[in-house]
């Protein structure tokens, strides 16, 4: 079977042709599915084995970038998009989509899937967007399916409002506990494992997000978000210093993200 | 207002949780710093939304941590003011609204937001302020100077509380920007039969920039008794124009949309070489003709000069479109608000190309005045430092809202980009060959018929006499309804919609409104069938109340007009709803010859088409060129370390300095097709030449996206400058490795005044500044074979404010669009390792007039800035050039860079930079080694010049003599300074 991937579009998400074409690269098939497609009865969630929820500017990132379309999502298509988490469905979030899941509650998520939010994305120290390229260590004792067998990849990071924090101290440590805190920022001249909970310098880390997180997932593994751009490692011609590098080119450091859902559900 | 609707008011600020600083404030406190010297020790900013609305109490607490603010990071009042909550009331607070009917995005999404809630509560109306409280505020800095570094008074309000205020809680305050009811005026006419002067008058009073010779051709064309038996018959006044059909013809005639300067029949008088010559259009003569003449020998021109963008063919599948376009009086009045509206706009004439391009790459190439420009600034004009701050941030927001990224540009100063900043906004797009109908997709096809759509954003009373204003000098009495905020969320999801459609065959013809609103969209393609009506009835407003020409020719943004069969409408219009967008039947097109105009019953306007199109009189002006005189260049005798230092300075100058403060917040990687980035090197701070986008997924065919930009040259000689522009951008493109055979071009000129007049005494010199510009442009052009596609030219690049004439230098931005083969050959800037060769490619000339280092050693007190410039000769150029490309293929090329501003010198120390290592150079006239590359570069200049080595040193030796020492750390400190932004 070749798993379906709703990728979510419309209201300003713009990441949704290569979030398309890296799924493709991976063997599943890509929908571009406009949210009010869903919310009309167009087309059913229930119908998709994966949902990726593409970077992009939904609403222009005013009152808060993913506030406006996590409320369309919470208010207008609850049932689906919780029917869809608890029948075990993988979802993925990248940079805005990270943003709407975690402002709709999906991330770092409960068991109940209630939808409250309990962490947020704020304004980077910097006070401002960035682009420039990072690289991610993830926690190998993650149950994130999404992660699985990864050690570090480089990716580029495109945000105004990346910094991970929560108000609530105690959750952060169960989060870690539980290998929710998936995704860290490192400086790459260390040895790896090197991610660490004091928070690196800029632009090491560049938003100076809580114990260098870049991305969680929630507690069952299945759905998962990041700040950072894998997609946008799909090919080695793409790295920030690949002309400095002996390539054998092909699909770039970022794709493992993607093809280890395809299998997950091809698996299952 | 209905009697239970009542404004409220929430206000948000950041929580106070340990390692979570207001970053807003942060942001403001050092902006304060690096552009004012103002030190203030903390500021805190609180956003704050008004709504109108009939929401209950308890619906207002639900939008409290609902909408407003984030549970988690956020605290919000509702009905009360935050500034009464914090321990230490501020010493200062400054609120700052938009005025009434300025564009409020934010605005525009809460209320979007609020009605995902309520959905009952369509009616409501929003506005936002900001309210930033200061502590520490240093001693001699006024309340109302702090205000004036935050707010732009020609589009938003301040309320300020001093000290005193602050200590008794009397907090600033703005009330709910009412936007007054426009009066609609019933349709007037204007009669011509007048004296010359007051034909002139009316072209003044009116803003309608019409010169007598055109003001007396419309004058004529209504005394046609043809005309006036045609009129009559139409219900419309017979022997003079409507208001409407003035303002119409105003729009089109204007140098903004009809480039009058450069159709004009020029007289060119040359005084060193006694050349008396007639030039019949520029444009034609010199832009149009080598393309046509190239297009013979090429078969992947598709479409040329007459759309939105020129159009070539990339291969089988796809095809590519390049456009770029000034936004440069708005800048000046709104720094954010014109560079946003430039950037969005332009991406709308890539959609409005052909059926429909996608819009994939962004170019920003800005001139400003120099950011630390300590001289008096005219009233009326912003410091060049604000300037900067406010358009990069307007091009930053638009295109990265918009999911495009921008690959490449340039930021040039001199202190005569202080009267007019100029604002480049470049876009290329990508469409199919072919559509799934079987329709070539560059190709429009309207019907008589076909229904007219305007799509997208509403019209208002922002941005009327755009077209007219730009075709004006900039003054004091600069309208404010000129200036309008681009809304790219509206935008982009009119683009999603658009290309859907196109994709699905619903749209016949498209193209964007711009300059000129709905009658030049509409005028325009009504030129293909022949003909189109519009009812303005139909069209829906922001305000009721505008009259019928403010309708017509308003520039509110995010707009186009698309063709639609009406078949198709049904289609059309449910795919709009389904994107939430507004689309809408305003009229249809016909071969009636004319273009008729009613608003409801009423008639409006009705234009012949050939006399709309064809009817502006040609121009005669009047060029004559003696080379202008001045002080010789003064080099310095130095010693090693002397040169060293000098070379530390320049690295400094604002022109050489490293922009990447400013370029890292563009999303320069959306859609994941960068190859070649602005940035390269092992700390990723190196900068690239040409950008390199492999814009289909997986694939590795590429385009390359470069620019030439050298203005300074034009005060030697315009000639050297165009050429130049040329040269740079096809040399950055041959240092990625571009394919020579296929790369097209577009120019766009920024001129001064070049009309003889009593405000402009040296018109003749300026125009005989473009006619060699010109010249240039084709001589270079046709030797390189590379044609312009499309191009634009703003002509009246002059500001008078204060009874100053400030003039910007003539400038030409050459900007190229160039396929790649394989873009894992590409090849970045940067040095890759010690030991490898360094060559220098084509020859070295003592050419140092209007140099940087001229300009550097003129401000530090010596000499001047004449001298030779640079004599490009493109013939041999193109052996060089095609000698560089063959070496890269067979890969035996690791890094190649430009040499432009600073010259080798700064060339070297930049590739320096992104390899974190020295070099070791021998400029003493050619030693011969390696093989391998000199073998491929036979025949063409090329000079071994010495190693990449480890270590921080830079060297320079000539026969056996060390003429340059320098520390690369040093170095790269002074590079990275100068345009530090500030803050992280």
């Amino acid at each position: 079977m070749t798993p379906k991937v709703a990728v979510l579009s419309g209201f300003g998400i713009n990441c949704e042709t290569e979030t398309m074409a890296v799924f493709e690269m991976s063997g599943a098939r890509a929908d571009r599915v406009h949210v009010n497609r869903l919310v009309n009865g167009e087309l059913n969630l229930s119908d998709y084995q994966i949902m990726a929820i593409p970077g992009g500017f939904s609403f222009g990132d005013h009152l808060g970038s993913g506030r406006l379309m996590g409320n369309r999502l919470r208010f207008g298509l609850r049932d689906q998009v919780r029917g869809f988490v608890r029948d075990g469905k993988p979802v993925i979030g990248i940079c805005n989509g990270f943003q709407i899941l975690v402002k709709m509650g999906l991330l770092p998520g409960d068991e109940e899937v209630s939808l409250t939010q309990t962490a947020s994305l704020a304004l980077n120290d910097s006070g401002h967007y960035e682009n420039r390229w990072v690289t991610l260590e993830f926690d190998p004792k993650s149950p994130c399916i999404w992660t699985a067998g990864l050690e570090r990849i480089r990716v580029p990071v495109r945000h105004g409002e990346g910094k991970f924090v929560t108000d609530d101290p105690t959750l952060i440590d169960r989060w870690a506990e539980s290998g929710q805190l998936v995704a860290r920022y490192v400086d790459p001249t260390n040895e790896y494992p090197s991610a660490s909970d004091n928070i690196l310098p800029y632009p090491v880390s560049p938003n100076q997000s809580w114990r260098n997180v870049a991305g969680v997932c929630d507690p069952t593994g299945l759905v998962f978000g990041l700040m950072p751009h894998p997609e946008a490692n799909h090919s080695t011609w793409l790295g920030a210093t690949w002309t400095r590098e002996q390539n054998e080119h092909g699909q770039g450091e970022g794709m493992a993200i993607f093809r280890n859902a395809v299998s997950h559900v091809m698996e299952a | 207002m209905s009697s239970d609707e009542h404004v409220r008011i929430f206000e948000v600020t950041t929580k106070d949780l340990e390692g979570l600083p207001d970053s807003r404030g942060e942001n403001v406190r050092s902006m304060l710093k690096t552009d004012h010297g103002i030190k203030v020790d903390s500021v805190r900013v609180i956003m704050g939304y008004q709504v109108r609305s009939t929401i209950s109490d308890a619906q207002a607490e639900t939008l409290t941590y609902d909408l407003f603010a984030d549970p988690v990071i956020e605290v919000a009042a509702t009905d009360s003011r935050i500034l009464d909550d914090f321990y230490e009331a501020p010493e200062v607070a400054i609120q700052i609204g938009f005025k009434p009917g300025v564009t409020d995005n934010s605005a525009q999404a809460c209320l979007d937001g609020l009605t995902t809630l309520f959905p009952e509560q369509k009616e409501a109306r929003v506005a936002t302020y900001m309210t930033y409280a200061f502590w520490g505020v240093q001693g001699t800095v006024s309340p109302s100077e702090l205000a004036a570094t935050l707010y732009n008074p020609m589009i938003e309000r301040a309320s300020v509380a001093d000290r005193n205020g602050c200590s008794k809680g009397h907090w600033p305050e703005l009330g709910f920007p009412e936007v007054l009811p426009n009066i609609f005026k019933e349709p007037m006419t204007i009669d011509l039969e007048v004296s010359d002067d007051d034909l002139l008058e009316i072209s003044e009073r009116g803003l309608l920039a019409l010169n007598l010779q055109e003001m007396k051709a419309i004058q004529s064309h209504y005394r046609d008794p043809a005309v006036r038996a045609e009129r009559t018959e139409q219900g419309l006044q017979s022997d003079r124009p409507t208001d409407a059909e003035l303002e119409c013809l105003a729009q089109t005639w204007s140098e903004h949309c009809s480039h009058k300067i450069f159709a004009a029949k020029i007289r060119h008088v040359d005084k060193t070489t006694h050349e008396d010559s007639i030039i019949n259009s520029l444009f034609k003569t010199h832009i149009m003709q080598p393309t046509l003449d190239i297009q013979k020998e090429v078969d992947w021109l598709l479409s040329i000069f007459h759309d939105n963008s020129g159009v070539i063919s990339w291969n089988d599948e796809w095809s590519v479109c390049i456009k770029a376009e000034t936004h440069n009086s708005p800048s000046a009045l709104d720094p954010f608000g014109g560079a946003i509206t430039g950037i969005v706009g332009v991406n709308r004439d890539i959609l409005g190309t052909g059926l429909g391009a996608r819009p994939i790459a962004n170019t920003d190439v800005f001139c400003f005045g120099p950011p630390d420009y300590s001289g008096t600034i005219p009233p009326g004009l912003f410091h060049p430092s604000r300037v900067f701050r406010g358009v990069h941030s307007g091009v930053r927001s638009g295109g990265n809202e918009s999911g495009i990224p921008t690959v490449n540009g340039a930021i040039v100063f001199d202190e005569r980009y202080i009267g007019k900043p100029l604002v480049f906004c470049g876009t290329v797009g990508i469409m199919p060959r072919t559509l799934a109908d079987g329709r070539e997709s560059h190709v429009k096809t309207p019907k008589p018929g076909d229904i007219v759509y305007m799509v997208g954003g509403r019209v208002g009373s922002d941005g009327i006499h755009g077209a007219t204003f730009s075709s004006l000098e900039l003054t004091e009495e600069s309208p404010s309804s000129a200036v309008q905020i681009g809304d790219p969320i509206t935008q982009k999801k009119m683009l999603d919609m658009i290309l859907e459609a196109r994709d699905e065959g619903l749209i016949q013809v498209i193209t964007d409104n711009g300059a000129g609103g709905l009658s030049s969209s509409v005028g325009e393609m009504a030129e293909l069938t022949g003909g189109a009506k519009l009812d303005l009835g139909q069209v829906p407003l922001k305000q009721a109340g505008l009259s019928s020409w403010e309708i017509l020719v308003s520039e509110s943004q995010e707009r186009m007009t698309v063709g639609v069969r009406p078949d198709d409408c049904e289609k059309f219009e449910a795919l709009a709803s389904l994107h939430e967008v507004e689309a809408t039947a305003v009229g249809e097109f016909t071969d009636s010859g004319a273009f008729v105009v009613h608003h409801g019953q009423t008639p409006v306007a009705h234009l012949p088409i050939h006399f709309l199109f064809d009817g502006c009189p040609q121009l005669n002006l009047d060029s004559e060129w003696s080379p202008p005189t001045h002080l010789p260049v003064e080099t310095p005798e130095l010693d090693e370390e002397g040169m060293g230092k000098l070379l530390v300075r320049l690295l400094a100058r604002p022109n050489v300095a490293s922009k990447e403060w400013w370029v890292r917040s563009y999303d320069h990687e959306v859609i994941a097709q960068s190859v070649i980035k602005p940035f390269c090197g092992t700390n990723h701070d190196a900068p690239g030449d040409a950008a390199v986008i492999a814009p289909i997924q997986g694939g590795t065919q590429g385009l390359v996206i470069s620019n030439g930009i050298a203005p300074r040259y034009s005060d030697i000689d315009s000639y050297a400058m165009a050429a130049a522009s040329v040269d740079e951008a096809l040399r950055n493109a041959v240092c990625v490795g571009v394919d020579l055979d296929l790369i097209a071009g577009l120019d766009n000129f920024c001129w001064p005044d070049p009309i003889e007049s009593s405000k402009t005494p040296d018109g003749r010199y300026k125009l005989a500044q473009l006619v060699r510009a010109n010249r240039a442009l084709d001589d270079v052009c046709r030797a390189y074979r590379l044609p312009c596609i499309s191009g634009k030219d703003s002509m009246k690049n002059d500001a008078m404010m204060g009874g100053e004439k400030i003039s910007v230098p003539p400038t030409l931005l050459f900007s190229l669009l160039g396929n790649h083969e394989d873009v894992r050959k590409a090849v970045s800037s940067d040095f890759k390792k010690p030991g490898d060769a360094i060559f220098i490619v084509g020859e070295t000339h003592q050419e140092l007039g209007a140099s940087e280092l001229a300009f550097m050693l003129r401000d530090e007190g010596s000499g001047g800035i004449g001298g030779d410039v640079p004599d490009i000769e493109p013939e041999r150029n193109m052996k060089v050039y095609r000698a560089l490309a063959s070496s890269m293929k067979s890969g035996l090329v690791s890094s190649a860079h430009d040499c432009s501003d600073g010259g080798l010198a700064v060339a070297l120390a930049e590739c320096c930079f992104g390899a974190d290592s020295g070099a070791s150079i021998d400029i003493s006239p050619l030693q011969s080694d390696k093989e391998a590359f000199e073998e491929s570069m036979e025949g063409v200049c090329c000079h071994y010049l010495g190693l990449v080595s480890k270590g921080d040193a830079i060297s320079v030796s000539r026969d056996g003599e060390k003429v340059l020492l320098g520390s690369m750390s040093e170095m790269r400190d002074s590079w990275k300074n100068t345009l530090h932004g500030g803050g992280l």
